[in-house]
């Protein structure tokens, strides 16, 4: 298998990726526009690859590994994972990496020019509420990671697909039929999981910065309204510097960052169980 | 990072004066607090009366029965409790997230 290196834009990052799973480029060529891709570039901030396994488990199933400047950081994976693989890797390779920003483990989507943060522990619902939202008039920043710029607080779009997982494939296959969805990878160690290519309008915008207008943090229950609900600040600050992955790296300054954007920022619990219904409550939230 | 402190539950007030610890960064909103603490990293939630005994010891160094005093006319504590006793629990723990400190006589005010 010969090896072909494309680069590829995340966000503010360019990710040089290595592999010979031509399969899996022409699908993230399903899920990325085109722009994105670059045969070539002058610098990449992060060097990937997705190598096919190696040692004797490949010949019982076929695998891919995932390397960060030739370290292997994971377990291999079943190459019908390889997909997974990639964008968990690049989340990795993100968070590890990117230390100029305060990156806060949170969905973040943007509105009339104010981004709602949406903080969230796995479960709570939190990429399944965004990839309602983004298709109810949100604009995708991100699903997983949000960049908070440091000089300015502004929260930089990455605009990568969004991971969904379960039931939330089904729903979203439902709640948005016309958006692209890759083939779901199933038995992974969160479940099956499928990614969703980000709306065009959010593609397009992908330089477009915007502050902080609202912390929301979610909680999915089954069969529960949709009702948004005042939270404690001071509480809220040190749960989002809990989900954060580098806040301890940034010491002062990330504190008075996180209470710079709370001090302008309506800070909430959301809880709901619709996403029609969690979609008119956050639309309505954002014209108050 | 810790959880919500709002309930100490030991210690005694001694007549000690106490200072905040080190260098500090807070920000109080609608009478909680959220407080980072350069000598240990952390970052703390502080609700009711110890966000109320931080703060006025934000202002400067305090005795315990000078908060006490302070804490009977500016302060809603629990009911039946007594003032020296509350704030008594309130500055050991915030003595033991490493926020203040005791000072040596000289030091205090």
């Amino acid at each position: 298998m010969s090896a072909e290196t494309v680069y590829l834009r995340l966000g503010p990052f360019t990710a040089a990726l290595t592999t010979p799973f031509t399969d899996v480029v022409e699908e993230l060529k399903r899920l990325y526009p085109a722009s994105f891709f670059q045969p070539r570039a002058e610098f990449a901030d992060f060097h990937v690859a997705l190598l096919p396994g190696k040692g004797m488990h490949r010949h019982l199933r076929k695998q891919a590994r995932f390397l960060i400047d030739g370290q292997e950081h994971f377990k291999p994976l079943p190459a019908d994972q390889a997909l997974a693989l990639i964008e968990w890797g690049l989340n990795y390779a993100i968070a590890g990496l990117a230390h100029h920003y305060l990156i806060v483990h949170a969905a973040a989507v943007e509105k009339n020019g104010r981004v709602a943060i949406l903080p969230g522990s796995p479960g709570a619902g939190k990429s399944t509420l965004t990839a309602g939202l983004i298709h109810r008039g949100w604009r995708l920043l991100s699903d997983e990671l949000a960049l908070i710029r440091r000089h300015d607080g502004k929260v930089v779009p990455l605009a990568r697909p969004v991971n969904l997982k379960n039931q939330s494939i089904d729903l979203m296959r439902r709640f948005a039929p016309t958006a692209v969805f890759s083939a779901p990878a199933y038995d992974t160690v969160k479940g099956t999981v499928a990614l969703m290519r980000a709306p065009e309008e959010s593609l397009a915008r992908i330089d477009e910065a915007a502050s902080p207008g609202w912390i929301v943090f979610p909680q999915w229950r089954q069969g529960d309204p949709a009702r948004l609900e005042r939270f404690s600040r001071p509480a809220g600050l040190v749960e989002i510097a809990h989900n954060a992955m580098n806040y301890s790296l940034h010491g002062e300054d990330g504190f008075e960052l996180l209470a710079g954007i709370f001090a302008k920022s309506g800070c909430y619990r959301f809880s709901y169980g619709d996403l029609n219904e969690a979609a008119s409550a956050m639309n309505a939230l954002a014209a108050a | 990072m810790s959880a919500v402190l709002a309930s100490p539950d030991t210690a005694t007030a001694d007549g000690a004066t106490w200072r905040v610890a080190g260098q500090v960064r807070w920000r109080l909103w609608e009478d909680e607090a959220a407080v980072y603490s350069g000598r240990t990293g952390d970052t703390h939630h502080l609700a009711d009366l110890a966000a109320w005994v931080f703060g006025f010891l934000c202002r400067g160094p305090a005795s315990a029965t000078g908060l006490a005093r302070a804490a009977e006319t500016s302060v809603e504590l629990r009911s039946g409790e007594a003032p020296g006793a509350a704030i008594g629990r309130t500055l050991a723990l915030l003595g033991r997230l490493n926020l203040i400190e005791k000072t040596r006589p000289e030091q205090g005010r």
